[in-house]
Formats: C-alpha cells, sequence, structure tokens
C-alpha cells in the first residue's frame, strides 16, 4: 500500500516536472524573438531613417543587442585555451575589442539588409544551454540560416555562438586568434584587433 | 616419415601465412581487438556531410582518432569518436565537419577550447557544426545577382 503510494506521488511529480517542462520550452526562443523584434522595431522606425540618424540608431540596436549577448563568454570562447593566461584587465580589454569586432562586422549587415521575414525553426534545450534556429528572408528572396546557441544565466538565455550558414563565429575567430598567437604573440593579435577598430 | 614432413612443412607455412593476413587486416583496417587503449565521447551535428565509420579525427591538423559509429536520432546525425586516452577534450571544444579540398573525404576538426570542464568518457561535445554545402553556398551567390 505504501508503495503504492508512493509510485502515485512519484508519478504525479514526474507529471509536474514534464508540464512544468512544457511551459518552460520556448523561453530561449521567445526571448531572442523578443531582442530581434526590438531590434526590428528600430530598424523600421520611420522618425529614426534620416541619414543624420545614423549613429542614434546604430546605438539603441547596440543597447539592444547588448542584452541578449553573453561578450564576456564569446570573447572566452573565441580566445579558448589562451583566456586561462591573461590577466583580468587583459581579459577586460579583449572583451571590449571582440565585441568593437563583431559591431563593426555584423552592424552593416544588419543595417543593410532588407528584411523581408524571419521564420523561428524551433528551438532545442539541452539543460541549460539551447540552441535556435532561424531563417531570415530577404526581399531579394535569399534566404539565410542562422543558428544561435544560448546558454542561460538568471533567467535570460544568452547568446554565446552563432552559426550563419553553418558557419561558426567562435570557430572562426577561435583558429584566426590561435594562428596569429602561435605565430607572434598575444600582443600583435591585439595590435592587429586595435588597427581594426581604427580603420573606419 | 618423408611425406609427413612435407605435410607438416605446408601446415606450418599456411598457418604463418593466415596469422599474417590478420595481423594486415587489422593494422590496415586499424581495428581495435581488445579494447583500445582510448575512450568514446559523442556529438550530435545536423548535417553528418556523409562522415563515416573510421573517418578522422583531427586536431591542428594531426590525425588522433576515428569515428566509431553514425546513427540517427532525433533527425540528427550522433557521432560517436573514439580517441586516445592522453588527449583530453574541453567542454567548450568545437566539433566540426570538413572536406579535404574542395571534393575529398570528409572529416572531423576539433578546435581545443580553454575551459577548465574535460569531458568525461561518454560525455558529449556540446558545440558542433555542420558540414557546409559548398554549392549551395555557391547557388545563393549565384542566385543573387539575377
Amino acid at each position: 500500500m505504501n508503495r503504492i503510494g508512493l509510485a502515485k506521488w512519484l508519478l504525479s511529480l514526474s507529471l509536474t516536472f514534464a508540464m512544468l517542462g512544457i511551459a518552460i520550452a520556448g523561453e530561449p526562443q521567445e526571448q531572442l524573438k523578443q531582442t530581434t523584434d526590438k531590434v526590428l522595431s528600430v530598424l523600421s522606425d520611420p522618425s529614426l531613417k534620416s541619414p543624420n540618424k545614423t549613429k542614434e540608431r546604430k546605438g539603441l540596436i547596440l543597447k539592444i543587442v547588448d542584452e541578449r549577448f553573453d561578450w564576456e563568454e564569446m570573447a572566452r570562447r573565441s580566445l579558448s585555451r589562451h583566456w586561462a593566461q591573461r590577466t583580468s584587465e587583459e581579459k577586460k580589454e579583449f572583451v571590449t575589442l571582440i565585441k568593437g569586432l563583431l559591431e563593426r562586422v555584423y552592424m552593416d549587415k544588419v543595417e543593410g539588409y532588407s528584411w523581408d521575414k524571419i521564420i523561428y525553426e524551433g528551438e532545442r534545450i539541452d539543460g541549460d544551454y539551447a540552441t535556435i534556429k532561424v531563417k531570415i528572408y530577404t526581399e531579394k528572396d535569399q534566404t539565410i540560416s542562422v543558428e544561435y546557441r544560448t546558454w542561460k544565466k538568471g533567467n535570460q538565455w544568452l547568446v554565446y555562438d552563432f552559426l550563419i550558414e553553418g558557419v561558426g563565429m567562435v570557430n572562426n575567430y577561435r583558429t584566426q586568434f590561435n594562428e596569429i598567437i602561435a605565430k607572434s604573440s598575444y600582443q600583435e593579435l591585439i595590435k592587429r584587433l586595435k588597427a581594426k577598430s581604427t580603420q573606419n | 616419415m618423408k611425406k609427413f614432413d612435407i605435410e607438416l612443412a605446408v601446415g606450418l607455412f599456411v598457418l604463418a601465412g593466415i596469422l599474417c593476413l590478420g595481423y594486415l587486416s587489422v593494422k590496415l583496417g586499424k581495428m581495435e581487438i581488445v579494447g583500445g587503449k582510448g575512450y568514446e565521447i559523442y556529438a550530435i551535428f545536423s548535417n553528418s556531410g556523409g562522415v563515416k565509420e573510421g573517418s578522422n579525427i583531427v586536431i591542428a591538423g594531426v590525425e588522433v582518432g576515428r569515428v566509431k559509429s553514425i546513427v540517427l536520432e532525433n533527425y540528427q546525425a550522433r557521432i560517436v569518436l573514439s580517441l586516445p586516452r592522453e588527449i583530453k577534450i574541453h567542454e567548450d571544444a568545437i566539433a566540426s565537419i570538413k572536406t579535404k579540398g574542395l571534393v575529398g573525404e570528409k572529416y572531423i576538426e576539433i578546435t581545443p577550447g580553454g575551459s577548465e570542464k574535460v569531458i568525461a568518457p561518454g560525455g558529449k561535445i556540446r558545440e558542433t557544426q555542420p558540414s557546409v554545402d559548398l554549392e549551395e553556398l555557391i547557388s545563393k551567390l549565384v542566385f543573387e545577382k539575377i
């Protein structure tokens, strides 16, 4: 009798958790969608369209993206083995540099594209990690598939890596940074990143 | 008596031949007979791109292991990698499927991570990158121009 009681209790407990699971599922995608929608609303805002408002618009987009992207984790993963050897000041400097690099590379793309629609193709949650697949349709009927890798920090799912057409951002920079450090030094890498940031 | 000697010699010769053949096939096929000296971890790819059992696993261009098995799981490819024990894979390592040259054979490259956590035997490489379909990418470039 006791055993049956326990079994019932366990069953109801597992059912509760299963339902909780269903309720939680969709959270990473929902949060990403909110961020994207905010960026899109800034892009389509007619009051921000004029060329002299470019700076303001970029600032707004950056602020929105900032909330969703885990720059430190991106920097840590890109630098991989070399991250642990850096002092905390060097780490801080590197995070700002990589943030600047990504901003320059992707900001123009985000701004320049005429986005038609964005389809969320679903997510896969694995503990504190989640992958979200997105398809972007441009007005030229071109599709770009993007995969976001997120992890949970508090109650926020933050992006630490993304793949465009299957090519990963972190993996790309990890290979490049490792090559530069192996050939010359970490200081050389910083020098190059700084040179890039003053380019435009 | 003499006949028996010849038969014995032939028998031994054939036996030696079979042993050699066995040794060769094990060596060439790079099979493991007794357990092997390594450990296994797995990775889930959205596209295996035609990696096969026995395909190479490469770190920094050096062959370190082989693909043990590939199965379809939840409409994704689950690939088991067999690695020697002395090679530790960190938790944030990235496994990506690459092609030798443009049309060469497929292999799996692992770019080592810097995390303090090491993936235990039977564990999973979370970060994976599917095989990039060059044909698809080129067609995208082509069609944009029209």
